[in-house]
């Protein structure tokens, strides 16, 4: 029994509103058939600092605008008066959630313009620590995806183990959030004694908990009637919106960096990014179950086959007068929401000449999800960005 | 990446290429060809992705660069097709018909960077600033730290010394 | 949809019976990970005040505040940090150049005041202070700067023992540039420099491979920059705060090489003194050594008009009759001055003052009179044979090597003396020894033991990379003498040189004997000043302080108002002192000048 048809049998709105001539919607709000209403940007269905200009008739969305701004403190621009390694604790902010390909990004771009080579350690450890990222989001991501058809229980499970995530990079890097770990020639240390052992117990507890988070969500009656044929991105979309990792995977496009342009040493790992067809917020948030499964698996393999020892940076200029010679490049890894890139421009002088950092939230939460919003559901609203992954930082850096 | 450059190099006429990686190159060309071999690069020659268009400010030779980032999701390389546009007035042919998700970037760079993109649908609307009226603010000529400095208040009691004034005020004030 | 999806969320009941993981007690059941970047630490008695952490703080939440007066080598002040701007980067750690900075692993802290997480670690006590854990620099190759000098290319010992050939090639662009690298810009090495010289800022300006800025930033304050870019005693270079992890910048090496760019011809466009002003007051000087150049040098941009006495037939003093060729080429020497004279400094060669024109003279035809007239009286051991012909003064010697004289250079030479000079005379002595003999033969010692010999350390090195016996440690006895020639000299064990009141008292064991034989000794314990052209009735009127030195105020002005007096007789012995006398003393008549004019209108 789908509660939707019979919602539809009494009700029809897929009418409202007329189309006007330039395919826009006629919205007339002194009809009174309209609502205007904002979701964010203090509301827990909204993920972080952004907020929906949502045009409702009755509770289904008619029009939806993405307003971002609340979090601009323009990074980039600050970035053009400090020096190269200044930037490194300043370009980490541009995602709180899951800063670590920030930092790569950033010295992979530093180090590319100036010809640097990292040693094979340092190499490891970078690509560990990105997997443990990864790790660290999707554990409250994937249980996040229940939390917004109010299932928090999950949640709980979920951020116990990212705790202890957070306790690993504590003692690897020194910080549990902002970690500061990867800068521009190398990293900033060797493992810690007995990493891997904690490592492995922390592992195990996420194995139990792909499991159980298996019971929990991905089998839930109630879920699966909410999460099914919800926000469905079609395969052409992928290309005209801008749709990357896995909200492309699960509408069967192939787009992990990973696998495609393979970075650090993804190259030597073995693993193969989950895909599906569906493209609905249900298949969304099973190709990240998926890939929590294989992050878990690809920390084990890069502990197995990491070297012991090894240098830790490569020998850089001076940092506090390092120049970079005139040019321009853009990296790009493949972060828990998709391909994460940075563009930077560099003019011979001791600070960059422009950074530009190019999340997949920017063009998910903009274009993507105002399109997606359409004739959804209000109560739906704060599944479907979830679904997309959106982190407003990345968006205004 | 050699034989694409070399095919857009008998139809346009590239100024400068800069090959960065196997899989990266960047290649300048006038701004009225720029909309027209993005296009190109996309219907005929596999680059359908859209990766990121911004813009970098060289105000010392008095022009904007725009560059429009394109990505071939078959054989994964990447094009940058750079072109640079006249600092004063900056306009630029939109290209909001090619992606879905260009507006928002046209949108942002006439916010940031004052660079007008005509018929680029909301391309006047605020993105990121609301109720901002001081220059674009991503322009080199917007000094942050000044602006810093106007809007917010310092802590007060905050003094620093350079270490060889301190020295020289204190061992060899008269030297 | 299946009966299973509805049951199999309920197995999360099973739940219900675990242990909670929450920490009971988070303040006290959850230190920091060893690594955690918590709050700051510092090391003050380590730390240097060099500033390298507020240079490199993006946020600016580090001020240097003054802890304590400075000294050499460190400039007194400490960071202060604020909490309210700090992001615990550590980047401040990284950089620290004595490793003085760590943070603590200590994350809890709870105050009223605002104004208290604005502190000076290290100096504002805190709990954490003894916590041992807590982010440090990473260990191994972690380096935010090259610890490492750009190595010097020397001759190599078997190129260079034979003949008086500069023996240090000097920097290429690359390897200047890399060494300047390396610099913080802390600027703590200026306070050491006795002419409190632009260090960074010339460096500054070999890393911008902008030589003619270099070029005006060294003749600020020397205008002897090839020299002593060569055979300066580098001061500046203990201090460097590089120096407390790794070697020290090569700042001397960096002089160097920015005068070794310039060719001597673009001098004056560059230092703007194609046409300096001439005014109608004079000043003589006595000595053409380095305070006395400086001197003239700085007294002719200010517009005076400038004689230079000079006892010998060239310029340049102890520079050119005191330093050995290979450490400083007479062209180099002859580069540097010649600019000075080129200025319109008039110079006379082969006049002595207290000959034919005596001081009072001077004081009567001139405005002022400086006089940097060195040290060149060889100091004797006053042994039992040390008054024998064939035992010689170091400094005459090296007189007689520069003005070309014959050196009846004996098969077998033994030096009294450990210090520079006394390198330098073994050094050429050995030179000659290779030319005459093909072989060398001689034997160098001193009464401080190898740690405390006065000479650099590359000096005692090289000169035992080129054949030369270097023994410290014994006490001259006597020179055996047979025929009217030396033989040999007796020495004895010397175990210290000091007693515990700091006097110079020698402590010898007498049974612990040595016998070098040598057919030529020389003498080379120090030196000191011929003073004879001061006449009784002007020496009423200065005063000598200790060691027969003459007192005079900061400006090198003695009591006597027109004589000024600097270099060796006053500070040093060494090159740098003379030019920093020699700058001062021309502030110093500038000012006694201009006063007396303003006095008399």
């Amino acid at each position: 029994m789908d509660i939707r048809k019979i919602f539809q049998q009494y009700s029809d709105r897929t009418s409202y509103p007329e189309i006007g001539e330039d395919g826009k919607p006629i919205i007339d709000l002194s009809s009174h058939k309209y609502l205007k209403m904002w979701q964010g940007p203090q509301h827990p269905g909204v993920t972080g600092n952004m907020s929906l200009e949502l045009t409702v008739c009755g509770d289904e969305i008619v029009e939806s605008k993405t307003h971002v701004g609340y979090l601009h403190r323009g990074f980039e621009k600050l970035m053009e008066r400090r020096k190269f390694i200044q930037c490194f604790p300043t370009c980490i902010r541009m995602c709180v959630a899951e800063p670590d390909p920030n930092e790569y990004l950033l010295a992979r771009c530093v180090e590319e313009l100036s010809g640097i080579e990292v040693p094979e350690m340092a190499q490891w450890l970078r690509t560990l620590v990105l997997e443990m990222a990864r790790l660290q989001v999707l554990l409250r991501g994937v249980p996040g995806q229940g939390g917004t058809f109010a299932l928090g229980l999950g949640y709980q499970w979920g951020n116990y183990i990212r705790d202890l995530i957070l306790d690993r990079f504590e003692e690897l890097t020194g910080g549990r959030v902002y970690h500061m770990y990867i800068l521009p020639g190398g990293v900033r240390g060797l493992l810690p004694d007995g990493f891997k052992k904690r490592m492995e117990e922390n592992l195990k507890l996420a194995d139990e908990f792909v499991k159980s988070i298996d019971d929990l969500m991905y089998s839930n009656s109630v879920f699966k009637q909410r999460a099914k044929g919800l926000a469905v991105i079609p395969k052409e979309y992928i290309d005209k919106y801008g749709v990357y990792g896995p909200s492309a995977r699960a509408a069967g496009v192939m787009r992990d960096v990973r696998k495609t342009n393979p970075y650090l040493k993804y190259a030597e790992l073995d693993f193969e990014p989950y895909t599906t067809t569906e493209s609905d917020v249900y298949a969304r948030s099973r190709v990240r179950w998926y890939d929590l499964q294989t992050t878990i698996d690809l920390i084990r393999q890069i502990m197995a086959k990491m070297p012991e020892k090894g240098e830790i940076k490569a020998p850089t200029p001076n940092v506090l007068h390092w120049k970079i010679p005139k040019g321009e490049t853009y990296v790009k890894c493949e972060s828990s929401r998709g391909e994460y890139g940075m563009y930077m421009v560099t003019d011979g002088s001791d600070m960059p000449r422009r950074v530009n950092l190019k999340g997949p939230s920017y063009t998910h939460a903009n274009m993507l999800l105002e399109k997606l919003l359409i004739n959804a559901n209000i109560a739906d609203t704060a599944g479907i960005m979830v679904s997309l992954a959106t982190c407003p930082p990345e968006i205004e850096r | 990446m050699q034989k694409i450059i070399q095919d857009i190099e008998s139809r346009y006429s590239v100024s400068e290429k800069e090959i960065r990686r196997n899989n990266l190159c960047f290649l300048t060309i006038p701004k009225n060809q720029a909309i027209s071999l993005v296009t190109y690069l996309r219907d005929y020659q596999g680059y359908s992705a859209f990766t990121l268009l911004t813009a970098v400010d060289w105000i010392e030779e008095g022009h904007f660069q725009l560059t429009y980032l394109l990505n071939n999701p078959t054989n994964y390389t990447e094009i940058g097709v750079r072109t640079m546009i006249e600092r004063d007035h900056a306009t630029m042919e939109s290209a909001h018909h090619l992606w879905e998700s260009m507006q928002t970037y046209q949108r942002e760079l006439k916010e940031m960077f004052g660079i007008d993109f005509p018929g680029s649908p909301r391309v006047d609307e605020d993105f990121i600033l609301e109720g901002w009226t001081d220059i674009p603010p991503y322009r080199r000529d917007f000094d942050t730290k000044k602006y810093a400095e106007e809007t917010y208040f310092p802590r007060p009691g905050r003094e620093t010394n350079d270490p060889a004034e301190y020295m020289k005020s204190k061992l060899f004030p008269n030297d | 949809m299946s009966l299973k999806d509805i049951l199999t969320p309920f197995t999360a009941w099973k739940r219900v019976a675990r242990t909670p993981v929450t920490v009971r007690d988070p303040f006290n059941d959850r230190p920091g990970a060893d690594r955690y970047r918590g709050f700051h630490k510092n090391d003050v008695d380590t730390c240097i005040g060099c500033g390298t952490c507020e240079s490199i703080c993006e946020n600016e939440a580090i001020d240097l505040v003054p802890f304590k007066d400075p000294v050499s080598g460190d400039s007194g002040l400490r960071p202060r940090i604020d909490y309210g701007r700090c992001c615990w980067c550590a980047l401040c750690v990284d950089v620290c150049t004595t490793n003085s900075l760590t943070l603590s692993n200590e994350y809890t802290w709870v105050a009223t005041d605002p104004e208290e997480y604005r502190y000076t670690p290290g100096v504002d006590k805190k709990s954490w202070d003894e916590n041992e854990k807590g982010w440090k620099k990473p260990e191994g190759n972690y380096e935010f700067y090259d610890l490492n000098r750009v190595a010097m290319h020397h001759l190599h010992p078997e190129e260079r023992s034979d003949s008086f050939i500069e023996m240090v090639t000097g920097y290429s662009k690359e390897q200047a540039m890399t060494e300047a690298d390396r610099c913080v810009e802390c600027g703590i090495c200026i306070a050491t420099c006795p002419a409190h010289m632009g260090i960074p800022e010339y460096i500054k300006a070999v890393r911008n491979d902008n030589m003619e800025e270099g070029m005006r930033v060294l003749y600020e304050t020397n205008p002897l920059p090839e020299i002593c870019g060569r055979i300066c005693t580098h001061k500046c270079e203990t201090v460097c705060s590089i120096g407390h992890k790794g070697d020290p910048l090569s700042i001397r090496w960096l002089k160097r090489y920015i005068a070794d760019q310039i060719p001597s011809d673009k001098y004056k466009e560059i230092l703007n003194t194609n046409n300096l002003e001439v005014n109608d007051k004079k000043v003589a000087i006595i000595g053409s050594g380095p305070s006395g150049l400086s001197a003239a040098h700085y007294l002719r941009l200010m517009g005076y008009q400038v004689t230079i006495f000079e006892q010998y037939a060239e310029a340049g003093g102890m520079m050119r009759y005191g330093i050995p060729e290979y450490r400083l080429p007479y062209d180099q020497l002859d580069k540097d001055i010649n600019y000075i004279l080129s200025l319109g400094v008039e110079i006379k060669y082969n006049t002595r003052i207290g000959d034919k024109i005596t001081l009072a003279d001077l004081g009567k035809k001139y405005d002022a009179v400086f006089a940097g007239t060195g040290l060149h009286l060889g100091r004797g051991t006053g042994i039992p044979g040390s008054d024998n012909e064939h035992v010689y003064y170091s400094t005459d010697l090296l007189r007689k090597i520069t003005a070309g004289e014959k050196i009846e250079v004996a098969d077998s030479v033994v030096v009294i003396g450990g210090g520079n000079v006394a390198m330098d005379i073994t050094r050429s002595l050995a030179r000659l020894q290779m030319k005459k003999y093909g072989r060398i033969n001689i034997i160098a010692t001193s009464l401080e033991n190898e740690e405390n010999m006065p000479a650099d350390r590359e000096e005692v090195v090289e000169a035992r990379e080129e054949g030369a016996i270097i023994h410290p440690g014994w006490a001259p006895q006597s020179i055996e003498i047979e025929n009217g020639v030396p033989i040999g000299l007796h020495v004895v064990k010397c175990n210290s040189l000091f007693d515990e009141t700091g006097r110079f008292n020698p402590q010898c064991s007498m049974d612990i004997k040595e016998y070098w034989p040598g057919k030529m000794v020389v003498q080379s314990i120090g030196q000191g000043m011929d003073m004879t052209y001061l006449s009784d009735e002007f020496k009423e009127n200065i005063t000598f302080g200790p060691r027969g030195r003459v007192q005079t105020n900061e400006y090198f002005q003695t009591g006597v108002g027109w004589f000024f007096m600097g270099g060796d007789i006053i500070e040093g012995p060494d090159v740098i002192h003379g030019i920093a006398n020699g700058h001062k003393a021309a502030v110093g008549i500038d000012r006694y000048i201009q006063d007396k004019l303003n006095s008399k209108q």
